[in-house]
C-alpha cells in the first residue's frame, strides 16, 4: 500500500520538470481549444464549445452543398439563353447568370420570367404540337392526387385490419402481401406494359391512376406500425357500445391515425408528382397523357440533348416548375414528414 | 347488539354465498347460452377483417403476382406487339397467354422448340464495341458491370450519412433545421436534378471553375460527362493531344471496358449519393436516438474515448438499421435506370441493367418484344433474390 502511494505521489513530481517551455505553451494553446494534453487539462465546457463550432462548420458546409444546386436552378432559370450557343453561356453560371433576363429585351415577353413563359408556350412541342402546359399540369395533379388520396385510405383500412382486428389467416395474408415487396418492379415492367395496353389504359393515363388506388403495401405497413401504438380498448369500448367496424374505422381510426396517414400521403404525393419512370415507360411519348417530368425530359431529348440547346434556360425553368410545388409542400409539412420518417426509422 | 351484528354478518355471508352461486352459474351457464353471440362477434371480425383488406389484396395480386406469372409465362414465348393468334387476329396478352402452350418459343435457326431461347440469347448476345474496332462484347455483362459500378455509391453514402447523423445528433441548437435542409434533395424530382447536375458538370461549369479545370486541354475545359471523347483529354478516352495518336497508357484505358466513361459514372454516383443522403441520415438519427445512453455513460466512466464508444457501443446498437439500409440500397441499386439514361442518353457504357429490359421489351417500337424483356426481367429478379438471400445469410452467420 505504502509503495503504491509513494509511487503515485512521485510520478507527477518527477515528470513535471521534463516538459520544455515550448511544450508547455503548446499545451496551453491546445487547452484553449478544448484539447487536453499532459501539461494542461482542458475544461469540459471549452471542449464542448470547440467541438460544437466544428460541428456547425461541417453541417453548414454540408447544408450549403445540399441547397446550392437549387439556388443554381433558380439562377439558371433567369439566364438569357436566347442565342446560338445559349447552353454554353448558361453552363458558366456560378452565382448569377452573366446575361440574365433582367433586360429590356424581354419587356412584354414575360420580363424576368421569360424562360418560364417560353416553357409554358413551347415546352411541350417535343411531345406533340397541340399539347399545352396546362394539360400536362392537370395530368400531373390528377396522377398525384387521385391515386394518393384513395390509395392512402385503402392502405389505412388494410392497416387497421392487420393491426386491430383478429381474423383467420391474417398473418398468412400479411406475409403474402409483404413478400410482394421483394418482387422487383422492372421484372414486371413488360408484362404490365402488355397488360395495360390490352386494357387500353395507356392512351388515357389510367395506368398512372388505377394501380395506385388499391393502396401500397409499404404505406399500409407503416400505418399499421402507427396503429399498434393506439390503445385497443377504444375499439373494444366502441364495439360494446354497438358501433360497427366500418363506423369505428371512419370515426376513430381515421382521425386518430391522421398524422401517420397525412405523412404517408404527402410522401406518396411527392413520389407520384416526380414519377418520371411510370410515365416514361407506360405512356406513349407523343400522347396527351404524359406527366410533367416526362415532358421536361422530352425537352432535352431524354438525355440525348440537342433539342432546346438555344433555349436551355427554359429547360432549367421547367425544372424549377417541377421542383417548386414539392419544395413548398415539404416546407409546410416538414415536421410531420420528418417525424414520420424518424418513427419508421426507429421501428426498423 | 350481538344479534344484529350476527344478523348482518349472516346477511353478508348469505349474500357472499349467493354471489358465489351466481358467479358459478354465470360461469357455467353462459358457456352454453352465450356461445352464439361470441361466434357472431368472431364472424364480424372475420368478415370486416377481410373487407378492409380486400382492396390491397386485389391490388397486390393483380399488379404484382398476376403480372409476375404473366411475365414468367411470356418469357418462354415470342410475344410482341404484333403477335397474331392461331385464328389470325391481333393478340392481346390475355388471349395470348390463354393459349400459351401453342406459342412456346421456337428457335429460328434450328426450328426446334426452345422455351429458354430468350434466356440463352440474353447471355450470348454480343454487341460491337464503339471504341474498339472489330471487338464484340457480351452485352449483358457490360450492363451488369455498370449496375454494380453504381453501387460504389452505397458505402460512400452510408459513411457520409453516418458522419452527418452523428454530427446532427450531438446536443446542439438547430439540429432539426439541418435535418430538414439535408432532406430537401430527396423530395426533388430526379429529372430536374439530373439536368442541373449535367450543366454544373459541363466543360465550363461550376465544378470545373472550382477545380480550376476550365482551361483544360485545348481550352475547352475538362469533360466530365462525355462518352465520345474524340476531342478532349478525358479518362473516358485518353488520346494524346498531338494528332490523336494513342499513347501506351491511353491504349490500355481505351481498350479496357472498365475505364470507359468512368468520369461520367463518377458524376452519376456523386449525384445519387447527394440525392439519397438525407433519407439515410434521418434513418441513422432515428437509430442513434435509440442507442442505450446508460451503456454509453458507463463506457465513458470506464475511460473509453469517443472513438471506442462509437465502435463498441453505438455501432452494435445501430446494426439493424445499417443492415436494413444495405439490403434496401442493394435492391434499389440493381434497379437503377432513369439517372444514367437522363444524364447521357442510352449507352452500353453507362446504362444500368434495367435498360436492357426497357430496350428489348418496350422501347424499340415495332421490334420490341415484351417476351424478351420479360426474360431479362426474370434474370434480374433471380439476381436480386440471390443477392438478398446472400445478405441475409451473411447476417445470420454474423449473429452466431
Amino acid at each position: 500500500m505504502e509503495n503504491i502511494e509513494t509511487m503515485e505521489n512521485q510520478v507527477p513530481v518527477s515528470e513535471e520538470p521534463q516538459y520544455s517551455s515550448i511544450r508547455y505553451a503548446w499545451g496551453a494553446v491546445l487547452a484553449f481549444f478544448g484539447i487536453s494534453s499532459r501539461t494542461h487539462r482542458a475544461s469540459k465546457k471549452r471542449a464542448k464549445f470547440v467541438a460544437d463550432i466544428f460541428t456547425y462548420i461541417i453541417l453548414l458546409f454540408g447544408a450549403f452543398l445540399m441547397v446550392y444546386p437549387f439556388w443554381w436552378m433558380i439562377a439558371g432559370s433567369l439566364a438569357d439563353t436566347e442565342m446560338t450557343g445559349g447552353k454554353k453561356l448558361l453552363e458558366s453560371l456560378i452565382w448569377w447568370p452573366q446575361q440574365s433576363t433582367f433586360k429590356s429585351d424581354f419587356a412584354g415577353k414575360g420580363g424576368i420570367f421569360f424562360n418560364y413563359l417560353y416553357f409554358f408556350q413551347n415546352g411541350m412541342k417535343p411531345i406533340n404540337g397541340t399539347l399545352t402546359f396546362w394539360r400536362v399540369l392537370l395530368n400531373n395533379l390528377v396522377y398525384s392526387i387521385v391515386p394518393v388520396v384513395i390509395g392512402v385510405i385503402t392502405s389505412a383500412s388494410a392497416a387497421f385490419s392487420f393491426a386491430k382486428i383478429n381474423w383467420i389467416g391474417r398473418n398468412a395474408v400479411f406475409y403474402f402481401l409483404l413478400a410482394a415487396i421483394m418482387v422487383p418492379g422492372p421484372s414486371l415492367m413488360t408484362a404490365q406494359f402488355a397488360m395495360y395496353d390490352a386494357l387500353g389504359w395507356r392512351e388515357n393515363g389510367l395506368v398512372l391512376i388505377i394501380p395506385g388506388m388499391f393502396g401500397s403495401i409499404m404505406t399500409a405497413f407503416f400505418i399499421r406500425q402507427f396503429l399498434f401504438g393506439l390503445p385497443t380498448s377504444i375499439i373494444e369500448a366502441a364495439r360494446i357500445d354497438g358501433a360497427g367496424y366500418f363506423r369505428i374505422f371512419c370515426q376513430f381510426i381515421l382521425p386518430l391515425a391522421m398524422p401517420a396517414i397525412m405523412a404517408q400521403g404527402l410522401l406518396s404525393f411527392m413520389g407520384c408528382w416526380n414519377n418520371y419512370m411510370g410515365s416514361f415507360i407506360m405512356i406513349d411519348g407523343n400522347s396527351n397523357a404524359v406527366n410533367l417530368p416526362h415532358a421536361i425530359a422530352a425537352m432535352d431529348g431524354y438525355g440525348a440533348g440537342g433539342i432546346m440547346d438555344n433555349h436551355y434556360g427554359a429547360v432549367i425553368a421547367a425544372s424549377v416548375v417541377c421542383v417548386l410545388p414539392v419544395l413548398i409542400l415539404f416546407a409546410c409539412f416538414q415536421k410531420l414528414i420528418i417525424g414520420s420518417l424518424m418513427l419508421t426509422g426507429s421501428k426498423e | 347488539m350481538e344479534d344484529t351484528v350476527t344478523a348482518a354478518e349472516a346477511r353478508e355471508g348469505r349474500a357472499v354465498a349467493e354471489d358465489a352461486v351466481f358467479d358459478q352459474a354465470a360461469e357455467a351457464a353462459p358457456q352454453k347460452k352465450q356461445k352464439k353471440p361470441i361466434n357472431q362477434a368472431k364472424l364480424q371480425d372475420n368478415l370486416w377483417g377481410w373487407i378492409f383488406c380486400i382492396p390491397l389484396i386485389v391490388g397486390t395480386v393483380w399488379f404484382v403476382y398476376i403480372c409476375l406469372v404473366l411475365a414468367f409465362m411470356l418469357s418462354f414465348t415470342d410475344y410482341s406487339a404484333f403477335s397474331t393468334m392461331a385464328d389470325g387476329t391481333q393478340a392481346s396478352i390475355f388471349k395470348y397467354v390463354g393459349e400459351w402452350a401453342k406459342h412456346i418459343m421456337v428457335n429460328p435457326s434450328t426450328g426446334k422448340t426452345a422455351p429458354f431461347y430468350w434466356y440463352t440469347w440474353a447471355f450470348n448476345n454480343t454487341i460491337m464495341s464503339k471504341t474498339m474496332t472489330g471487338t464484340r462484347l457480351k452485352e449483358i455483362w457490360l450492363y451488369l458491370f455498370n449496375t454494380v459500378f453504381y453501387m460504389i455509391g452505397i458505402p460512400i453514402g452510408m459513411i457520409l450519412s453516418m458522419f452527418f447523423a452523428v454530427c446532427m445528433s450531438r446536443d446542439i441548437k438547430g439540429g432539426n433545421v439541418f435535418r430538414v435542409l439535408y432532406y430537401i434533395p430527396c423530395v426533388a424530382s430526379s429529372v430536374s436534378i439530373v439536368f442541373t447536375f449535367k450543366t454544373m458538370f459541363s466543360q465550363t461549369g461550376v465544378m470545373n471553375s472550382l477545380l480550376g479545370l476550365r482551361g483544360y486541354g485545348n481550352g475547352g475545359g475538362f469533360q466530365w460527362v462525355n462518352l465520345s471523347g474524340a476531342t478532349d483529354l478525358t479518362w473516358n478516352k485518353i488520346i494524346s493531344d498531338t494528332g490523336g495518336k494513342v499513347t501506351s497508357r491511353a491504349a490500355f484505358m481505351n481498350e479496357s471496358f472498365w475505364c470507359q466513361g468512368i468520369l461520367t459514372k463518377t458524376v452519376i454516383i456523386v449525384m445519387s449519393v447527394w440525392k439519397g443522403l438525407g433519407g439515410t441520415i434521418i434513418l441513422y438519427i432515428a437509430g442513434l436516438s435509440g442507442v442505450n445512453a446508460a451503456t454509453k455513460e458507463a463506457a465513458q466512466i470506464d475511460g473509453a474515448n469517443g472513438w471506442t464508444i462509437f465502435w463498441k457501443v453505438t455501432m452494435p446498437d445501430l446494426y439493424p438499421v445499417i443492415f436494413y439500409n444495405i439490403v434496401t440500397s442493394v435492391i434499389g441499386g440493381m434497379q437503377i435506370y432513369a439517372e444514367p439514361t437522363l444524364f447521357i442518353g442510352e449507352s452500353y457504357i453507362t446504362s444500368g441493367y434495367v435498360s436492357l429490359i426497357y430496350n428489348y421489351g418496350i422501347g424499340s417500337g415495332v421490334n420490341s418484344k415484351p417476351s424478351q424483356g420479360a426474360a431479362y426481367g426474370m434474370i434480374l429478379a433471380v439476381i436480386i433474390f440471390v443477392l438478398t438471400m446472400f445478405q441475409f445469410w451473411l447476417d445470420s452467420r454474423n449473429k452466431d
